[in-house]
């Protein structure tokens, strides 16, 4: 109960601690506000900024969810081909790598010409879309393969057809290494929207990378940091709120599989 | 209800070459005790996978009186379903096979009382010890009211007391539902105390050494396994084994 306590008040107070040494060393060191302002004056944007920061913060975060959403069924239903299907999977598995493995700034360009500069908003949604999607593929495919041999063998034994086996059997199985997957691919349809909106709609979307850049070029040193404070919030829900999911799914049954 | 079957000159050879079996042919009546015994790695678990359709024989077939007869499968881990609920485990092969969930749950919970879990229908596989797994998986097996019941060593992990508690558990139950039952073990008093008949296999291929008749009359008691009649059968054993090289 103690220890409990203490793994909750000790990163607060830590914290707590690191910002007042932050406030004190930029006001005793005198480092100029446009190198590292003071915490104070990073609160104090969101009172004058702080509407249009959060309009961006939440077309940011309407980007990532979608592409999140998109990523998680899409790489689901690919695996699921994959377990279905041998030809489809040795067909289509080296593209799915490429995609993963090219790295999206890259790819920005070409998507931007296809698409329009008109959809900025489009472009931006296809790359996060990309990042996040291969992590989800990769561990689901992974979980349906991971199946119990003998209790494929049982549902062969009681001749259950291919949707019953599926269902039963291979989804829940399957559930642990694709929950794992989803949790990576929120944090990266996050990074892939930022640095899509960076490569590709700045000046078009004004999502919290537009708001950073032209805070840079400001020399507004306070509000990137209160963009960037916006992001690593985002981040940090969404991974916690995907933790809760995959807790509530898994923690009755998934104590000890070795086991079961 | 119950199905003999035969095992005629059936032999398994691996697609890397592993002859598992040489060639087993045995009849198998219908309603017997059957037990497969010999060294590991012999091929027992291999004629159950044929029995089973889990694999195709290389040469020889299974014999059935007419269709094949409907089956129950014990394995050597309990193999149940982490995620399910004992009742929903059990009930897997009937609602498989088409049958109402609240018919199909209804019939696994009776299951369930017959292998005395009557408090646990609702826990899951990990709130339960290895022993009580293993009955959930017997009451599986038998659910659907199987002809044949195949058992491939399936109390091979467990400690002594659980398993002489389950191989009366198991006695108890053929002697009520009188299903074809083939055991597989390596261990000589436990094929001793459960089964009418004693196929000893050896090699690699696994060929039949010696067929032996355990007269000894049901219901069997604890007591049984300390008595002449059955040092009697265990000696004729460990003689057909002394033949037997191991794998």
């Amino acid at each position: 109960m103690l220890m409990r306590g203490l793994r909750i008040i000790l990163p607060i107070a830590l914290f707590l601690g690191l910002i007042r040494f932050w406030e004190w060393s930029v006001v005793y060191l005198e480092i100029p506000p446009f190198i590292l302002p003071p915490p104070s004056a990073i609160l104090a944007v969101f009172a004058t900024d702080g509407a249009s920061l959060l309009g961006s913060a939440w077309t940011t975060l309407g980007t990532t969810l979608a592409a999140f959403t998109l990523a998680t069924v899409s790489g689901t239903a690919l695996a699921a081909l994959f377990a279905s299907s041998r030809i489809a999977e040795a067909a289509l598995s080296p593209y799915a790598v490429i995609l993963q493995v090219t790295p999206i700034i890259a790819i920005a360009p070409l998507i931007i010409v296809w698409v329009g500069l008109d959809n900025a908003w489009l472009t931006v949604l296809i790359l996060a879309w990309i990042a996040a999607f291969f992590p989800v593929l990769a561990s689901a495919t992974a979980g349906l393969k991971a199946v119990d041999p003998n209790l494929r063998d049982l549902f062969r034994l009681y001749r259950a057809d291919f949707r019953q086996t599926f269902i039963r059997l291979m989804v829940p199985s399957s559930l642990p290494y694709l929950l794992a997957g989803i949790k990576t691919a929120g944090g990266l349809a996050l990074v892939g929207a930022v640095v899509a909106e960076f490569a590709a709609a700045s000046g078009n979307t004004d999502g919290l990378a537009w708001r950073i850049l032209e805070a840079g070029n400001r020399l507004q040193i306070a509000k990137m940091f209160a963009a960037l404070l916006l992001l690593a919030l985002m981040g940090v829900v969404l991974y916690a709120i995907l933790s809760f999911v995959e807790w509530l799914l898994l923690h009755r049954w998934h104590g000890d599989r070795r086991h079961a | 209800m119950s199905s003999g079957l035969r095992l005629d000159r059936l032999a398994k050879t691996f697609p890397n070459g592993t002859a598992a079996l040489g060639e087993l042919s045995a009849d198998i009546e219908a309603g017997a005790f059957v037990s497969l015994l010999g060294p590991s790695g012999c091929g027992k678990s291999t004629v159950l996978r044929l029995i089973a359709g889990l694999e195709e024989p290389t040469r020889g077939r299974v014999g059935w009186p007419q269709t094949r007869g409907s089956l129950g499968f014990i394995f050597q881990e309990p193999t149940l379903m982490a995620w399910a609920t004992a009742t929903n485990n059990i009930a897997l092969p009937l609602e498989l096979a088409g049958m109402a969930k609240s018919e199909a749950r209804e019939r696994a919970r009776v299951a369930l009382e017959k292998v005395g879990l009557a408090g646990f229908a609702d826990a899951l596989p990990r709130e339960l010890s290895g022993g009580m797994r293993m009955r959930v998986s017997i009451a599986r097996a038998l659910v659907a009211d199987p002809d044949v019941l195949l058992m491939d060593e399936p109390f091979a992990a467990l400690d002594e007391f659980t398993r002489g508690k389950l191989n009366d558990d198991l006695l108890r139950l053929w002697a009520e539902r009188r299903f074809t039952g083939i055991f597989v073990t390596h261990s000589v008093f436990e094929a001793v105390y459960l089964s009418q008949r004693i196929l000893i296999l050896s090699g690699r291929p696994g060929r039949l050494v010696a067929d032996i008749e355990n007269p000894a009359p049901y219901p069997r008691e604890p007591g049984y396994r300390t008595s002449a009649a059955f040092n009697a059968t265990a000696r004729d054993i460990l003689d057909a084994l002394e033949d037997v090289s191991t794998c």
